[in-house]
């Protein structure tokens, strides 16, 4: 029954009428970026950074965690109706939602979309307040060479879920991981990597970084794809939001199937909201009867990575609030905004500051709520938002960044380093270099570093700690096992490519 | 016929990679001596353009071979970073970029993807260098760095070699407009919001930005530029209460 004092503490938390204020502006804020496509979720939170130095700490991150589940309501929102994903989480939702709405069923799809999310909202906010406390004792027991093995599964988790090449993958990670050398190091204090830089004494900032490299790289990208997107808006009166019964029965375990899995995805490190909803489509389509039927307006389609998504937009506070392991980009901005307040996330904030933890687990519950409220009437508005034209929009987002960046440390140089990162983003991108999983090694570096150097210490020097303490040596069995997984495919496919060739 | 049109176009394109490693390689170099020039006029600190090319110069031409021939008697002397610099850095670039003379690229994309982030991963490691190793069972501040570079140096070789081995997509096009006036946009942010305040510095780093694309329309700019000045002249300093200069200086004064 601790279970419940502990929701109903943070319901008490989340339901001030501050706390409320902040739940409602981040669902907003989440669903308008949501909406529009060209600025993302990583780049706003970065962006909003700096706003809540002045805000309370449960205020400021309730506001950003409702960022993050608002923005997969707003995804789905644009995918359906004018076949635009806003948030890279919902394209697979643009599939069969623009193909219903076509038939004139967006009505349904918004509908479906809406109450498979606002399900799985309610399943993964349990989820959380059940697996928090359990999964905080396993914490404890966690010895620096456990951290270091679950962090090294995270990162190959990360690479095996990433499209594309795993060598480029790999590489991304372990870039991140030097630059987050850069700056003092901290047992001993020397500079490194730094050339007697000032600015870079202190190391590179990680929001700086993100918006860099999600911002900015973003906007250049989109200026060279030929600047204004096919925008044709379908001019349709969005009738009938009612779903029938038929709807209802189709989707129903749809929806059950994709929280199910964007919940699991959501937990395990490197997971997150783009590859759960991902997942849910493609399991669906292998288990239907009729498989043809996706792609052609399949409602669901439409339910399962709906679900999926914001169930794993939610349980990916998991390990952030358990063990303290950003999972995924959006939860290390998250950690930047707790240390802003001096707050170290891991085991230890469950049991100190218990209203922090659970408020903002209360609160998701009622952001969902509201959600689902403002979304569905609201639906005409945000379309209408489209048709801001991008000439207009990315000089803003511009100067936006630049003076979110600028207000951090009221620091030009992080502006400039932003700058030159969006430049390294580009790059990147037309390298084929995914920069997401660069983010994730940079957020983990740190505490890699650390754990690393303490687990060898104890075994003084002995490396064969990773795999002879039996906790570690699971993780690291499976993180192995799942590399090869993911090679495998590669190599096959290679192999084919080269038979291809050699008959032509 | 064709075929040997082919070669050539295939030669050029190789011979303009391998120049584009060697430029690649001597990076920090020029680097160093472009930002030197301003030591002159007084800014920043550090050796003017003079020394700069002189030490640099000696470590590529002849420092750095002597160091590396002497490396079996005394390899603990202690070298002179520049001579580090050209011995891990730049020699092994210019290997690289000699070597692509004489292959085939079958992906330019990913080879010279791997050969950058190469050069990202040497550059780490000289970094580093001087930073201490291991003692006893304890890190040292270097042993991470050095660690994680020789992994990236390897991750990153791998790459280079499976532009080599197997087909792929040739170069991305790169655009100039967009990239350039972004990023001079965010440069006169930086420069100008002490100085500038915030109302002046946003208005004209947003119509810079918005010089980025060609189908802006300048009013419809303008327009807009004004009203997010003023909603961000409202929103930052007194909404969130964010401290910022609003107006330039010398009007304050």
């Amino acid at each position: 029954m601790e279970l419940f004092s502990n929701l109903a503490l943070g319901f008490g938390v989340a339901l001030t009428p501050t706390n409320l204020l902040m739940c409602l502006i981040g669902a907003l804020v989440g669903t308008l970026v949501g909406v529009l496509p060209g600025i993302g979720t990583i780049a706003t939170v970065a962006m909003l950074l700096p706003i809540t130095f002045g805000l309370p700490p449960v205020g400021a991150l309730i506001m950003l965690a409702g960022i993050y589940y608002g923005a997969q309501y707003g995804g789905s929102t644009t995918s359906i109706l004018v076949n635009i994903p806003g948030e890279a989480s919902s394209v697979v939702t643009a599939l069969d939602g623009f193909q219903m709405a076509k038939q004139g069923r967006a009505g349904p799809a918004l509908a479906i979309a809406a109450i498979g999310s606002f399900f799985a909202g309610c399943v993964a906010t349990v989820l959380i307040a059940v697996l928090g406390a359990p999964l905080t004792k396993l914490a404890l027991a966690f010895g620096p060479a456990e951290y270091f093995s679950l962090m090294v599964l995270g990162l190959i988790f990360a690479v095996v879920l990433a499209k594309g090449s795993v060598l480029k993958a790999i590489a991304m990670i372990v870039l991140g991981l030097l630059l987050s050398m850069v700056g003092s190091d901290i047992e001993t204090g020397a500079s490194r990597m730094a050339f007697n830089i000032p600015e870079l004494a202190d190391g590179l900032g990680f929001a700086t970084v993100a918006m860099g490299v999600f911002g900015f790289a973003e906007i250049i990208r989109n200026l060279d794809a030929g600047a204004e997107m096919d925008r044709e808006l379908v001019q349709q009166k969005v009738t009938g939001l009612m779903p029938t019964m038929k709807d209802l029965k189709d989707s129903t375990p749809a929806i059950l199937r994709g929280t199910a899995l964007g919940s699991i995805l959501g937990i395990l490190p490197g997971g997150g909201a783009v590859i759960a909803s991902f997942a849910a489509y493609t399991l669906e389509k292998k288990l239907a009867k009729d498989p043809s039927r996706f792609g052609r307006g399949a409602i669901e389609g439409v339910a399962a990575p709906e679900s999926a998504n914001n169930a794993a937009a939610q349980t990916s506070f998991i390990p952030l609030l358990t063990l303290g392991i950003p999972p995924n980009a959006v939860m290390a901005l998250m950690v930047g905004a707790m240390t802003i307040h001096g707050i170290v996330p891991g085991p230890q904030v469950m049991q100190k500051q218990p209203e922090l933890v659970w408020g903002m687990i209360a609160s998701m519950w009622i952001g969902n709520l509201m959600l689902i409220i403002i979304n569905l009437p609201l639906v005409g508005i945000w379309v209408r938002l489209l048709r801001v034209p991008y000439r207009l929009m990315f000089p803003s987002i511009v100067i936006f960044c630049a003076i979110g960046i600028y207000s951090v440390n009221n620091a030009p140089v992080d502006v400039i380093l932003a700058g030159v990162f969006g430049l390294v983003g580009y790059w990147l991108i037309k390298h084929d270099f995914e920069p997401a999983p660069l983010l994730l090694g940079m957020v983990l570096g740190p505490l890699m570093e650390e754990n690393l150097r303490r687990a060898l210490l104890i075994s003084r020097g002995d490396w064969s700690v990773f795999i002879t303490r039996p906790l570690s040596a699971v993780l690291m069995a499976i993180a192995a096992s799942l590399l090869v997984l993911a090679i495998l495919p590669t190599l096959r496919k290679k192999r084919d490519e080269v038979f291809v060739e050699s008959e032509n | 016929m064709a075929e040997t049109m082919g070669q050539t176009a295939a030669a050029t394109r190789n011979t303009k990679v391998a120049l584009g490693i060697f430029i690649l390689a001597l990076t920090p170099q020029l680097f160093e001596f472009i930002w030197s020039w301003g030591t002159l006029f007084g800014l920043g600190s550090g050796r003017g353009p003079a020394q700069v090319l002189i030490s640099h110069g000696a470590a590529l031409t002849a420092g750095a071979p002597g160091a590396a021939m002497s490396f079996g008697g005394e390899a603990k002397k202690a070298l002179a970073s520049e001579v580090t610099l050209a011995l891990i850095y730049s020699y092994p670039l210019f290997a690289v970029a000699i070597l692509t003379l004489f292959i085939r690229i079958r992906s330019a994309q990913d080879y010279i993807g791997g050969v950058v982030m190469i050069a990202l991963a040497l550059f780490a490691l000289w970094a580093s260098s001087d930073l201490q190793g291991m003692r006893g069972f304890s890190f040292g501040a270097g042993t991470a760095p050095r660690m994680f570079g020789v992994l990236m140096l390897l991750l990153s070789a791998g790459i280079a070699l499976s532009g080599l081995l197997v087909d792929g997509p040739d170069l991305a096009h790169y655009s100039w407009r967009g990239p350039l006036f972004v990023m001079l946009s965010i440069l006169f942010f930086a420069i100008a919001i002490r100085s500038l305040g915030l109302v002046v510095t946003s208005f004209a780093s947003f119509m810079i930005a918005a010089t980025g694309s060609h189908e802006t329309k300048w009013l419809e700019a303008a327009i807009m530029g004004a009203c997010l000045t003023a909603g961000c002249a409202l929103l930052f300093p007194y909404v969130l209460g964010l401290p910022m200069p609003m107006l330039p200086r010398f009007m304050i004064q």
